[in-house]
């Protein structure tokens, strides 16, 4: 579904060379939830924005369905971290929404579905009329999630988007956007700081090394895909899946390649 | 607390008044130069009453509307156009930089020779003074673009024309508020100086003709006249800012959930 490619991203700027991402290469399949992780300042933003067609890479190439990506592709949604800015605060919840809606020329009433299944989904029926700086914010990820589900794409894109709201609110997000995973089959690029979020949450974890980035290590996340936040968190398995990945950050940050394992 | 201030504000004005009523009654100034406030309030009375005065008010307004409304489009146009186009911000800086700093008011000789006393030389001062009112407010604006906002609009495919309806537009319309809000003050003053100094028919003119004809009193109600309407040019501007922007920081307040 999405292949990444020998992506390389080098910033220049004001005789300033900085080699953000070297070289990476890993796809996505279709209907899988893939959780990046790597130590912070490693380029993980930089590459969900090469992946998502807002920044152009400076080699390699990045695959949608077989086709490249050179600007913001139809079937993406991207979830910024910063759900505060990435809502619009003179549009209402619902206009928020529906505004991209609007840009694939969907009719009216499919407009009206859309956005209501969507607020529907992430348990915001009520608040379409609402201001976004009106809601908590959590619900504001809710709405931006919504936002994202509305537009239907084949691939959602969330780069860290619970790493500005609070713990118990983190772990209902985490559920919801396992729920929506689940029964909407999306293929879902997670990119966290967080070790144990990339391991509650994904099927595959895939661990990048320090900057210049590659990738240290893939791993399967072989739990059940009933996951919750009480039982799965204290499996025997969760804390050696936790473990080998907080290892291989560490070696990623002494600059150690560890062995890579498929 | 409302009533308390309003009720002081009541009693400064009272006060006020009463200083002007007192102090050429009692000789401090010339009176011939400095009437009483009862004279000047019945010189009011006269022209409130008196059909040329009225129009000379309309004539007033329609320049300083028109002279607003050109200076106003014009004005978001070139400020939406630098924005977008590339390049051209930096190509324009210095010679708005240049241009803007240059009064109106010296102007005055070139309005009268393009167009005498017609309403054209009032809209020339005008539309000169406001313009960069609100093209330098404009220009703040459309660098205050959230980088996510415009992210979040490009990942969901908003052409340009669409982020600049939908992103850069409300982004910037705090301070086209602002800039509107300015202009609208700089455009009075610009529209009575050029009826005043080039004669053109308006309010300033009729200041002009009160002050040849040795008619005090009257000079001071016609510019009593001018000063409400600077008050109710700015209280209209800042609700019409409040109802524009109810969305915004500055007017919303702090919102409980």
């Amino acid at each position: 579904m999405l292949d990444v490619h020998g992506l390389r991203k080098v910033y220049e700027g004001s005789g300033r060379r900085t080699e953000a991402v070297r070289d990476l290469t890993f796809s996505v399949e279709a209907g899988e939830l893939v959780c990046l992780v790597g130590p912070s300042g490693c380029g993980k933003t930089t590459l969900l924005k090469c992946v998502g067609g807002l920044l152009a890479p400076t080699a390699g190439e990045v695959r949608l369905a077989g086709r490249r990506v050179e600007g913001p592709p139809p079937g993406m949604a991207f979830v910024f971290q910063e759900y505060g800015r990435s809502l619009f605060p003179w549009m209402r919840v619902g206009q928020n929404v529906e505004l991209p809606l609007k840009q694939k020329k969907l009719g009216r009433e499919r407009r009206r579905e859309l956005v209501a299944d969507a607020l529907e989904s992430v348990g915001l029926a009520d608040a379409a009329g609402a201001y976004p700086w009106q809601l908590s914010g959590g619900m504001q990820q809710r709405v931006a999630i919504a936002r994202a589900l509305a537009y239907e794409p084949e691939v959602l894109l969330m780069d860290e988007p619970f790493a500005a709201v609070d713990a118990q609110t983190r772990a209902d997000l985490e559920d919801l956007v396992r729920r929506l995973w689940r029964e909407r089959g999306i293929t879902i690029l997670f990119v966290t700081h967080d070790i144990d979020e990339a391991v509650y949450l994904g099927e595959r974890v895939i661990v990048l090394s320090a900057s210049p980035t590659v990738v240290q290590e893939q791993l399967k996340v072989d739990l059940p895909a009933e996951r919750d936040q009480v039982h799965t968190r204290v499996s025997p398995r969760f804390a050696e899946l936790r473990t080998r990945v907080y290892e291989q950050i560490q070696a990623a940050k002494r600059g150690g390649a560890g062995k890579a394992v498929q | 607390m409302k009533g308390a201030d309003a009720a002081l504000g009541a009693a400064g004005l009272a006060a006020f008044l009463a200083l002007c009523e007192a102090v050429p009654r009692l000789g401090l100034v010339d009176e011939d130069y400095f009437p009483p406030a009862g004279r000047v309030a019945d010189a009011l009375g006269r022209e409130l009453s008196d059909g040329a005065f009225w129009s000379a008010l309309g004539d007033t307004l329609t320049g300083w509307a028109l002279g607003l409304a050109i200076a106003v489009s014009a004005g978001v146009l070139a400020g939406v156009l630098i924005a977008v186009v590339p390049y051209l911000r930096e190509a324009t800086a210095s010679t708005i930089e240049f241009l803007r700093p240059i009064p109106s008011v010296a102007l005055i000789p070139l309005a009268v020779l393009l167009y005498g006393t017609e309403l054209r030389s009032v809209l020339l001062l005008v539309v000169y003074a406001s313009f960069w009112q609100v093209l330098i407010q404009v220009l703040y604006g459309v660098r205050d673009v959230d980088p996510v906002a415009e992210e979040t609009a490009r990942s969901y495919g908003l052409g340009t024309w669409a982020r600049v309806r939908h992103v850069l537009w409300p982004t910037a319309l705090p301070y086209v508020m602002t800039g509107v809000r300015l202009a609208a003050a700089v455009a009075l003053i610009l529209a009575v100086t050029a009826e005043l100094v080039i004669g053109a028919p308006g309010l300033g003119a009729r200041i002009a003709v009160a002050q040849t004809s040795q008619a005090v009193p009257e000079m001071y109600a016609l510019i009593v006249v001018t000063g409400v309407l600077g008050l109710l040019i700015n209280v209209g501007a800042r609700s019409v800012e409040r109802r524009a922007l109810a969305w915004h920081q500055s007017v919303r307040g702090e919102v409980a959930v």
